[in-house]
């Protein structure tokens, strides 16, 4: 179109604000683990040198919820834990994503007992589910892609869940 | 000393027995003569002592174990639900001592207890750790220790209803595992709503009736 050669030399480039800080957004995704049982072991594989999730740049892992913006339940979720998970997905800012890692937290795996929730999704919003027990750090990865790319599809001044 | 029939509870039965055991095992003849009577039945395996009795005398022997024969460490307190069982009782409450300071020999003590009475004085004066441990079996089977200051849940949620470990407790729970509201973002606000019906995750379908029919249809070995 010839607007590269007006701008000529300066550097410049197009894009749209959505795009601008989605990019930002899912490049920067800075996660909240919460490692209850043996996929926490994968997901700190995932997180050192040798699967390396900082090539994705989400290698910023915060312990403090409101400075999260990913969370990634791994592990069994018990009667008891379940509303400290739910205070700490409350606590997290908008917007925000949640990765249901491995069959115990997405179904309840083989622990289908008196005192294991059955899916944390009945309690909480789920955006991406990582099969397994426990998952490969490979497929840890994938969920982030998937999470990426939810990041790139949303509107940047909305809420991510609407209203 | 093989463990016997349940049916030992009666006197004349008891009694038969002390006279059989006391010349069996060194660690019955150590206890005084009154406390001879109280116990039923001595086994030992791969070293540990262990002996059994009534609730009524629980109290009286544990004091002897910790202040007559130095056994200074309490183990754990736990229980037993025999429902259904050819027992004499529904509950066995298992006291384990430790003698830390002399021998390190172990030693369990077995209480028959009845499931209308559910309670037994409590041993936290004799021993600290009894406090942990009867408040855990007060949580799982819902055995009440008489004196024990504080039977609040111990790994069950606070509110929780039942006690998990007696036997005609289901497995699944009684659907408390469902008492939560769904946390969900509206806009900037978190908002609670009805949860969710049950995953639909394959673990359900995969326990119904058809299906492990279907299971075991498909794997008999092909002609």
């Amino acid at each position: 179109m010839g607007l590269e050669s007006l701008i000529g030399g300066e550097g410049f480039l197009t894009t749209t604000v959505n795009g601008l800080v989605n990019w930002g957004r899912k490049n920067a995704l800075w996660p909240m683990p919460f490692g209850t049982a043996c996929c926490a072991i994968e997901m700190m594989a995932t997180f050192s040198g040798r699967y390396d999730i900082s090539r994705f740049g989400a290698e910023v892992v915060r312990f403090s919820p409101r400075q999260s913006d990913l969370l990634i339940v791994s592990g069994r979720i018990s009667l008891k834990m379940m509303p400290v998970l739910q205070k700490i997905y409350r606590q997290m800012p908008e917007p925000k994503w949640v990765i249901s890692m491995g069959a115990c937290a997405s179904c309840g795996g083989v622990f289908d007992t008196y005192t294991l929730i059955q899916g944390v999704d009945q309690f909480i919003p789920v955006d991406v589910y990582v099969p397994g027990c426990p998952p490969r750090p490979e497929s840890l990865l994938d969920a982030v892609f998937e999470i990426q790319e939810l990041v790139g599809e949303d509107r940047f001044d909305s809420g991510k869940h609407g209203s | 000393m093989k463990s016997r029939s349940w049916s030992a509870k009666t006197a004349s039965t008891v009694e038969s027995m002390v006279v059989e055991m006391s010349a069996q095992h060194p660690a019955y003849d150590a206890l005084p003569a009154d406390l001879q009577s109280k116990i039923f039945e001595v086994f030992e395996h791969q070293g540990q002592v262990g002996m059994r009795c009534n609730a009524a005398d629980q109290r009286t022997l544990l004091e002897h174990f910790r202040l007559s024969q130095n056994y200074d460490f309490l183990v754990d307190v736990t229980a037993i639900d025999h429902l259904g069982k050819d027992a004499p009782e529904r509950f066995e409450v298992v006291y384990m001592l430790r003698a830390l300071q002399s021998n390190h020999s172990f030693f369990r003590l077995h209480v028959w207890l009845d499931e209308r009475l559910a309670s037994l004085p409590s041993v936290f004066d004799l021993w600290d750790s009894a406090r942990w441990g009867e408040r855990e079996t007060h949580d799982m089977f819902g055995i009440v220790f008489d004196g024990n200051p504080d039977l609040r849940r111990f790994l069950m949620p606070e509110d929780f209803p039942g006690f998990p470990l007696l036997k005609d407790y289901p497995l699944k729970g009684r659907d408390e595992r469902r008492q939560f509201p769904k946390v969900v973002a509206r806009g900037d606000r978190m908002v609670e709503e009805e949860p969710d019906p049950y995953p639909t995750s394959i673990g359900r379908q995969m326990h119904t009736p058809d299906y492990i029919e279907e299971v075991r249809r498909d794997s008999k070995p092909r002609e």
